[in-house]
């Protein structure tokens, strides 16, 4: 019976970063809305502060102004001085659409 | 913000969850990310966001319970794959349903990449097989001399026309092309290939008649372009609708790889590569635009005007064609290009005849093609223009008429097609560079040559126009 080895296509990858570790909770933690100004982004993500604000009561949320706005802006390294500078500890970033 | 340690949820739309997991992988992260998704819908202008309230909770998880699916640095190199059959054709059968079962495949039947298959194709480099080219984005994976020729074998490619891929392939993982956007782009940009010197005729490129179509006389650019579409979607992620959010998808099969009428220039022009490149004229190069749009332009008159007459009428219908008001030349406006226009030589001598030659005709189209204010204003272009990061496409938006794009330079010609005058074709770029690259082809190409000739014949009328 006839067998062919081929090569798989996809090829190789290289793992160089890990993700940042998570919390055990957010109590205490103060947490950044960055926006790529798009999508509805001015509308969802003050939306998703709120009901985080009202769900953990002693966290502090950010706007999305204090942050760069805008695609071009939000994967920079100006972003994550202006992150580090505001002592910010997560992120939520939107809108990927 | 993962990689300064920051932990990050993202709220995006369901379609674009493969697009983000090539993202992440193209960052170097494994192919995850903690990350809140809905439909489209949420997205559209004055939406319902109630969803928001009832998956409201994945925000929290994202931030706290969420766990990556690799935990450890290193490379992962994915395993051959055996498969076996009652006899040939039933193995060539199974690997044609196992490659489209892992979405590798593209719909036609591909040549089954055996080692053996894979190892002749690499004669056309002296290049190490493991050697790095780049990371092909969104998804990063490694685009290796062997990873390339796995590619080629897949789409029935040979040797010979290995290092033309590679030369292609270094010119559309150059930064300056930022593929990483346009290949998951809504846009559906395609890379084109202009390729100028000898090596065209040599490994049986077309330059002619149906050009940018298949041909049995000229069947290089099909398996090159197919390759590099099979490396887009393996090794880039650009599976449609999972990887690239490309809407319309257009030349996606075979992308486009053409050969430049070079040896048929009228005195004077420039070949491409030298013209954008400053190249030298017989040198082997090739030089990379993504585009987004192929559209015919019936270029000539009815025969009854005179030869003026018709230059100057035939300007104005092909500048038409280029005067749109489209985001799509922002990309390229100060240092790409709008797009390329391909004339066949016989008109290109036509026009020299008449005193336009190759600078003269990029000016005469730049005028030509100029936009009125009211209309920029009247398509919306005006707010892309105010908002884009580049002044001097930022500066363009008080220009009336309105340029489309910097300089008239940046239009690119390029001479190619049957020897007709009738139609000219044009491609419309969405392209922030011209990204152009030597070919170095191997010590032994002429084995390569003579390979060729063997299998495919050689030197008769049939197989040469």
């Amino acid at each position: 019976m006839p067998e062919f080895e081929v090569f798989d296509p996809t090829g190789a990858i290289e793992i160089e970063q890990l993700h940042a570790a998570r919390f055990a909770n957010l109590n205490g933690k103060k947490i950044g809305l960055v926006s790529n100004d798009e999508w509805q982004a001015h509308r969802t993500l003050p939306l998703v502060g709120d009901l985080l604000q009202s769900k953990c009561k002693d966290i502090e949320i950010l706007a999305p102004d204090k942050f760069p706005l805008g695609n071009d802006l939000i994967d920079t390294e100006e972003l994550v001085r202006v992150a580090q500078d505001l002592e910010v500890d997560a992120i939520i970033v939107g809108n990927a659409a | 913000m993962e990689i300064a340690g920051i932990p990050t949820v993202l709220l995006a739309r369901d379609e674009f969850v493969g697009i983000i997991k090539n993202t992440m992988s193209g960052f170097g992260f494994d192919a995850d990310a903690a990350l809140v998704s809905f439909p489209i819908e949420l997205f559209m202008a004055e939406s319902d966001l109630s969803s928001i309230h009832s998956v409201f909770e994945g925000f929290i998880s994202g931030l706290t319970t969420w766990e990556p699916s690799v935990s450890a640095i290193g490379v992962n190199k994915a395993s051959s794959v055996k498969l076996a059959g009652e006899d040939f054709e039933d193995v060539a059968a199974q690997i044609n349903n196992w490659f489209m079962i892992n979405n590798w495949g593209d719909g036609l039947p591909i040549n089954p990449p055996t080692r053996k298959r894979v190892n002749n194709i690499l004669r056309g480099t002296d290049l190490d097989r493991e050697h790095v080219i780049g990371k092909f984005m969104p998804r990063g994976g490694l685009v290796t001399v062997e990873a390339a020729s796995v590619a080629l074998a897949m789409a029935g490619g040979r040797p010979e026309y290995l290092s033309l891929l590679l030369a292609a392939l270094e010119a559309i993982l150059d930064p300056v092309l930022k593929h990483a956007s346009w290949q998951a782009s809504s846009g559906s940009q395609f890379p084109v290939v202009i390729v100028n010197g000898p090596i065209s005729r040599q490994i049986r490129l077309n330059s002619g008649f149906g050009l940018l179509g298949s041909n049995p006389q000229r069947p290089a650019g099909v398996s090159i372009g197919r390759a590099i579409r099979f490396l887009q979607q393996n090794v880039g992620g650009a599976v449609p609708g999972i990887g690239t959010m490309a809407i319309f998808g257009p030349m996606r099969t075979t992308n486009v790889v053409f050969a430049e009428d070079d040896e048929n220039l009228p005195k004077g022009w420039k070949c491409f590569a030298s013209d954008r490149h400053g190249f030298p004229p017989t040198c082997n190069a090739v030089s990379v635009v993504a585009c987004s749009g192929a559209m015919n332009i019936m270029r000539r008159g009815t025969g009854k005007e005179t030869a003026e007459e018709e230059l100057e009428q035939s300007l104005n219908r092909v500048a038409r064609y280029l005067s749109q008001a489209t985001f799509h030349y922002l990309a390229g406006y100060e240092k790409g290009t709008p797009g390329i226009l391909m004339l066949s030589s016989v008109l290109v001598e036509h026009f020299a005849e008449l005193g336009f030659g190759q600078d003269r005709l990029k000016k005469e189209l730049w005028s030509r093609s100029r936009i009125p204010k009211k209309d920029i204003d009247l398509c919306g272009l005006s707010q892309w223009l105010e908002m884009d990061a580049n002044s001097v496409v930022k500066n363009s938006c008080s220009v009336d008429p309105w340029p489309i794009t910097a300089e008239p330079d940046n239009i690119s010609l390029v001479v190619a097609g049957g020897g007709h005058p009738t139609h000219n074709f044009w491609f419309q770029a969405n392209s922030p560079s011209v990204v152009g690259r030597k070919i170095k082809t191997p010590d032994r190409f002429d084995e390569l040559l003579d390979d060729a000739d063997r299998d495919l014949g050689c030197g008769s009328d049939i197989c040469l126009i």
